[in-house]
């Protein structure tokens, strides 16, 4: 029994040094890499004929559309902050899991009956948004606006399953579309 | 086995205690830590610097959490297998120029290698220069 100790004891603190601090910073965080400029190509689009002020109008419209609570406007920067709490759940994976648990509870004879596989499953995803416009000099009318859209995703214990930045081009592509549509409307008046 | 265990365990578990509290004020009296931070450039124009540094962040993969132009101060977030958590402040000086300063927090741990600092800064004279010389 004694000599499992030292075991458990760099285990725990091994543990205890990949939760915490023990994480180094990688060397690119501060870094452009490769992919920066597609990435901004895919995050960024273009309106002509309108101010700063009517695109952050149109933009807080469509994001109330999609369920967002505007946490932040800086209309002197052009900065919008937006987020929301959504479900995160797949269905297949919640049957997976449920199922999972149901044959270890089988197997052990009724003492393995823990849920563990359930309640790692994905529950929750707060995600982020921040929208920044900027004039074009050369074309006083024209404004660039992008978007950069991040997640944390809970599972079902309240533990950080996931957390990334979106980089799915359909999603941009998804929410420019809404977002040329409420512009549309915004430049009509309507 | 257990004491050479507890030894180990147990300095682990005071100092996580004592640091609860010793977190709030700890840090923050290294002139080195500033200087390394910071980064000054040539112009008055606090809102196209805001903007040029906004701009730096999102093509760094950051998410701006707030942006204030009157206390000149953006705070953002990168979330990818790790978080970052950086502030960006514009102050004036001497009346001719602007000093930029970042501080970051990579997790739980302020970011106090200077390298990291070099990186953004490159990337943020970059996006300068084009601000600077009014070009998009």
């Amino acid at each position: 029994m004694h000599s499992a100790m030292p075991g458990r004891a760099i285990a725990f603190l091994a543990a205890v040094c990949i939760l915490s601090a023990c994480q180094t910073l990688p060397k690119d965080a501060f870094r452009l890499n490769e992919t920066a400029l597609e990435t901004r190509k895919v995050q960024t689009r273009e309106y002509e004929f309108i101010d700063d002020e009517a695109i952050l109008s149109a933009s807080m419209a469509v994001l109330q559309d999609m369920g967002y609570a505007i946490d932040e406007v800086e209309k002197e920067l052009g900065v919008l902050s937006a987020s929301k709490r959504a479900d995160a759940t797949n269905d297949f994976a919640a049957f997976g899991s449920i199922a999972a648990d149901a044959v270890k509870c089988v197997i052990t004879l009724g003492l393995g009956c823990t849920g563990d596989n359930y309640s790692e499953i994905d529950d929750i995803q707060d995600i982020r948004l921040t929208l920044v416009t900027r004039p074009q000099r050369e074309h006083g009318d024209d404004v660039s606006v992008r978007i950069t859209i991040q997640r944390i995703i809970w599972d079902k214990k309240g533990r950080i399953s996931e957390q990334e930045t979106i980089n799915d081009q359909d999603v941009y592509v998804a929410f420019f579309d809404k977002l040329s549509t409420a512009v549309f409307l915004e430049q009509e008046g309507l | 086995m257990m004491r050479a265990a507890m030894t180990v365990l147990l300095p682990l578990m005071l100092s996580a205690c004592a640091s609860n509290n010793a977190a709030i004020t700890d840090g923050g009296s290294q002139l080195q830590i500033r200087q390394i931070q910071t980064r000054e450039y040539d112009t008055l124009d606090k809102r196209d610097t805001l903007r040029s540094i906004i701009a730096t962040l999102q093509d760094l993969g950051f998410v701006i959490d707030k942006a204030d132009h009157e206390l000149a101060t953006v705070s953002a977030t990168k979330l990818q297998d790790y978080q970052i958590r950086m502030t960006v402040t514009v102050r004036e000086r001497d009346g001719e120029r602007l000093a930029v300063r970042a501080n970051a927090r990579f997790n739980e741990q302020p970011i106090e290698d200077a390298r990291a600092y070099q990186d953004f800064f490159a990337v943020l004279d970059k996006a300068m220069f084009l601000t600077l010389h009014k070009v998009d």
